[in-house]
């Protein structure tokens, strides 16, 4: 095993490790460590859509009601920055195989700007939750005292369901959601069909209190979706700075023209792991952002 | 995933390839928004859903084959892309059939 040493009748290729017999075989255990990875990535983030099927198949009407408040241009905008990065990632691997050092560094520059205009998108989306309390952390919202002179006007006699625009009072900067509407309409399309199924068992308890919508109760369920949501967009943000990180790294070899048509792993790995990341997305843009919204007539 | 690509790993489809499989994504991506406004509940309850998944599904695959270059890579990467859905699916079903056979709420006979 040990005897694998240059020499002047052993031509020794540049990107070879010692301990393999020839690029080919370096290039498919790299592959298949990248993927073994990636499948235990595919299960970690598995068993986030596992809660988020587990929550949504019992409270639907509190997803749909807290997914609606969810902005799907901006999801949709991220969801077309990401595949053209996908695209520009694809063509990196592609002149890194050419050995093209200057497309290799335009594309990985560009693959960077589309990763951090993501990022960039997903800051506008957490800073306007946090204006309008919807971070499900007590404290994390922005805090607004009721102001003595509208308060009295405000009142409360208006029911749930009913709640338009309404001046955004949150002395503890805690999560809202004022409006149940949306139990509302499961509520009556229950009442008018009592054969089939509008509230599924979890909501009939979930959302009501002596028969009555309870806006509290409803308020909780949406709080689960917002948890969901910023637990899984949080965690893919945080794949998306890994990458600008791998990105920069590769940058910096691309630039001293490491990459050849007989060297190009690291490209090649980068842009398994980019591409994956693109894939998460394409799953959580329809399952967090659309799925409430035919609901919206 | 014909032999002669594997070699150096450079099977791909070239820029015109690429460019095709990134259209079909930006269609794919449009075609979500759009049908997620139509209400097709009629067809049953949750085919919205189904639709959705179905694209997010077929985008997906369009990115694992030629993006990863899994259509020219070894038998084992395809086992690996494959079994890790296998058991997703496991966590999934054993999951919900846990979930969905639950007593039913006090409103329901």
């Amino acid at each position: 095993m040990a005897t694998h040493v240059d020499s002047a009748d052993h031509y020794h290729q540049p990107g070879l490790q010692h301990q393999f017999e020839d690029m080919k075989q370096q290039e498919e255990s790299v592959s298949i460590g990248m993927w073994m990875f990636l499948v235990q990535e595919i299960m970690f983030f598995g068993g986030l859509f596992t809660v988020y099927l587990v929550f949504r198949s019992r409270f639907p009407m509190a997803f749909a009601a807290g997914s609606n408040h969810l902005d799907a241009f901006w999801g949709g905008l991220n969801t077309l920055v990401l595949i053209v990065s996908s695209l520009t990632m694809a063509l990196t691997v592609y002149y890194a195989q050419k050995g093209n050092r200057n497309m290799q560094v335009i594309l990985i520059l560009l693959t960077m700007f589309f990763g951090a205009v993501f990022l960039g998108v997903k800051t506008i989306e957490y800073g306007d939750k946090y204006k309008h309390g919807l971070v499900p952390v007590t404290g994390w919202n922005l805090k607004v005292k009721a102001d003595p002179a509208h308060a009295a006007a405000e009142g409360h006699a208006q029911p749930c369901w009913e709640h338009g625009e309404h001046t955004y009072v949150n002395p503890r900067g805690e999560f809202q959601f004022p409006d149940c509407s949306m139990a509302k309409q499961a509520f009556d399309e229950q009442l008018q069909h009592p054969k089939e199924t509008h509230l599924t068992a979890a909501e009939r308890i979930g959302y009501f209190s002596n028969g009555q919508i309870d806006a509290d109760k409803f308020r909780d369920k949406v709080r689960i979706f917002y948890w969901i949501y910023f637990v899984m967009t949080g965690l893919h943000a945080l794949h998306m700075i890994v990458g600008l990180g791998l990105m920069t790294w590769l940058l910096w070899k691309a630039w001293r023209a490491t990459f050849s048509h007989d060297y190009f792993a690291p490209v090649e790995m980068s842009g398994l792991y980019w591409h994956f990341v693109d894939i998460v997305w394409i799953f959580l843009f329809p399952l967090l952002y659309l799925l409430g919204r035919h609901f919206m007539h | 995933m014909s032999e002669k690509h594997i070699e150096s790993g450079e099977g791909h489809i070239g820029i015109p390839g690429y460019i095709g499989v990134f259209l079909i994504l930006v269609v794919g991506t449009i075609l979500t928004y759009s049908v997620a406004t139509k209400d097709l509940d009629f067809i049953f309850p949750g085919a919205n859903t189904l639709v959705a998944l179905l694209i997010a599904f077929t985008k997906m695959t369009c990115v694992m084959l030629f993006f990863m270059h899994v259509y020219w890579s070894p038998k084992m990467i395809w086992l690996s892309a494959v079994a890790s859905f296998f058991w997703l699916a496991i966590m999934f079903a054993y999951t919900m059939q846990d979930y969905l056979t639950r007593g039913s709420g006090v409103f329901t006979g």
